[in-house]
């Protein structure tokens, strides 16, 4: 384990008591550990088939990360296990010794299974079992510095709707995490999960979950097939804005009044031109989508958040300190994506803004949208 | 503001009814619209987003706010939009509709008089230059 993150915690950080929105643990042991977790015949089946639980989807050569894999080289689990197997580790080399006071958990493993990997009624399992293991093995209560972004199977929006019932009013369930598929969130296909997570005043966090850009059935990027890793990491957050897009102008957040959603690990420097675009529209050709009430800004300030990480470098920092201030501060949520390479730790992250800023992202705005 | 005038723009049966009309007086090109009722609204033909023929764009009504998925048309004869980039206006008032910008576009009241329309509160001097040009 590295100390250099040790070394440059700073005692200001504990004042904060950061709320991390976006880590991702890993299921210890793998698909094994799930059998415990569902009927036999789903682990016979599973058995048969010689599933694997992969740590992330298999990106094919093409997406392969250049270093190897996404997770961070400098971490190991106690046990040799991934990065982001061992919750005790976890706790203290991201939260304990960052400062991190509550962190959401949002497992890729399902989320990849779901969206693509996997069949319907295999990801109904999966996603039950998953949960269930964080529930239990990492021991979520409700009570204690973890929270967990429930896992749905999202190719059956009528059991995904279900999971969230069944999990809904366990206090340790923060946020639901959705998987995306190539169909835009304000599509009536998701309606039943959307009910489910406002009766249950859980966010929907949508990220990246591997699938992107490679599967049948998993989001694309715009205009053609990215070449390698790079061009798909950046093409990721066009997935962002069009689904942003496709929620103001289908009119599901009046659908769903209650309806808040976090968009995790897509950027949020593009949020701004987008947001100008999408009111330009409005207002001109708004009797086209008459039930857009408002402004897409008023849209977006009332019922979406964007999560600061990855976070831009421009040369001039202040740069994306005047960005911020054109998006608001208000709409940011600080995440980690630990134990992911490019992770943003919370002593080098945005260090310069002002003090009520920082506690604004770093905190306050992610209790007002999480299910606490 | 100066001395005003009230200045002629034609018989009212040269105005078909429910119709958009563009005339020139006081220096603006004035859109002037002649109810069923023989009352009149007049408009000026520039759309203060991009200073475009306001008029000469459509004419009538809009979809009124609603629920997802629905549509209600009203407004019939209410609303004016730009032929540019779609801004509508109440005919009436000259302002924006259904908008988070507070645009108006000037308006002007109408009389009639023994078969004649009239603009009022057009400003002689803005007139008298509309005429020589």
């Amino acid at each position: 384990m590295s100390t250099t993150l040790n070394e440059q915690s700073r005692p200001a950080e504990q004042q904060l008591d950061i709320i991390d929105c976006d880590v991702h643990p890993v299921i210890r042991g793998g698909m094994r550990t799930l059998y415990d977790y569902m009927p036999t015949a789903w682990s016979k089946r599973f058995q048969a088939k010689s599933t694997e639980l992969v740590s992330v989807a298999p990106l094919t050569l093409r997406f392969q990360h250049p270093n190897g894999s996404a997770l961070r080289q400098d971490v190991h689990a106690p046990d040799g296990g991934p990065a982001g197997s061992d919750p005790a580790q976890v706790r203290q080399h991201l939260m304990v010794e960052n400062g991190i006071g509550c962190a959401l958990l949002n497992c890729l493993q399902p989320g990849a299974l779901a969206a693509a990997l996997s069949g319907p009624e295999e990801s109904a399992v999966l996603c039950t079992a998953s949960n269930d293991f964080f529930l239990d093995q990492w021991h979520l209560t409700g009570s204690g510095p973890l929270r967990l972004a429930m896992s749905v199977p999202v190719q059956d929006p009528e059991a995904a709707a279900a999971e969230i019932k069944r999990l809904g009013s366990n206090p340790a369930i923060a946020a639901i995490s959705l998987p995306l598929l190539n169909i835009l969130m304000g599509n009536r296909y998701y309606h039943p999960i959307y009910a489910a997570a406002q009766e249950y005043a859980l966010p929907i966090l949508v990220h990246v979950t591997g699938a992107d850009c490679i599967y049948q059935g998993a989001p694309v990027a715009a205009g053609g097939w990215p070449e390698n890793y790079n061009e798909r990491y950046v093409d990721l957050s066009q997935i962002g804005e069009a689904n942003l897009v496709s929620l103001v102008f289908s009119g599901v957040l009046e659908r769903f009044p209650g309806l808040k959603i976090m968009f995790v690990e897509y950027g949020f420097a593009w949020a701004v031109p987008l947001l100008w675009r999408m009111d330009r529209t409005w207002r001109s050709l708004r009797h086209e989508t008459p039930w857009v009430l408002k402004s897409p800004f008023d849209y977006v300030r009332d019922r979406i958040r964007f999560t600061t990480q990855p976070l831009d470098e421009p040369e001039r920092r202040a740069e994306l300190e005047q960005l911020i201030a054109m998006l608001g501060p208000e709409l940011l949520l600080y995440s980690s994506d630990y134990p992911h390479w490019d992770n943003d730790m919370p002593g080098e992250t945005l260090r310069t803004l002002p003090a009520e800023t920082r506690r604004m992202i770093f905190a306050d705005n992610a209790k007002k949208i999480l299910r606490l | 503001m100066g001395p005003t005038t009230d200045t002629p723009i034609g018989e009212i049966e040269a105005f078909s009814i429910g119709k958009m009309h563009i005339v020139q007086a006081g220096g603006f090109e004035i859109g002037v619209v002649r109810h069923d009722d023989n009352s009149f609204h007049a408009i000026r033909n520039r759309c203060p987003h991009k200073g475009a023929p306001l008029c000469q764009g459509s004419f009538g009504g809009t979809m009124l706010p609603s629920a997802p998925s629905e549509l209600h048309y009203g407004l019939e004869q209410t609303v004016v939009r730009c032929p540019w980039h779609g801004y509508e206006f109440d005919l009436a008032t000259g302002q924006g509709l259904f908008s988070n910008e507070n645009m108006r576009v000037r308006t002007f009241p109408v009389t009639v008089r023994d078969g004649i329309a009239y603009l009022t509160g057009l400003p002689t001097q803005a007139r008298q230059r509309g005429e020589a040009a």
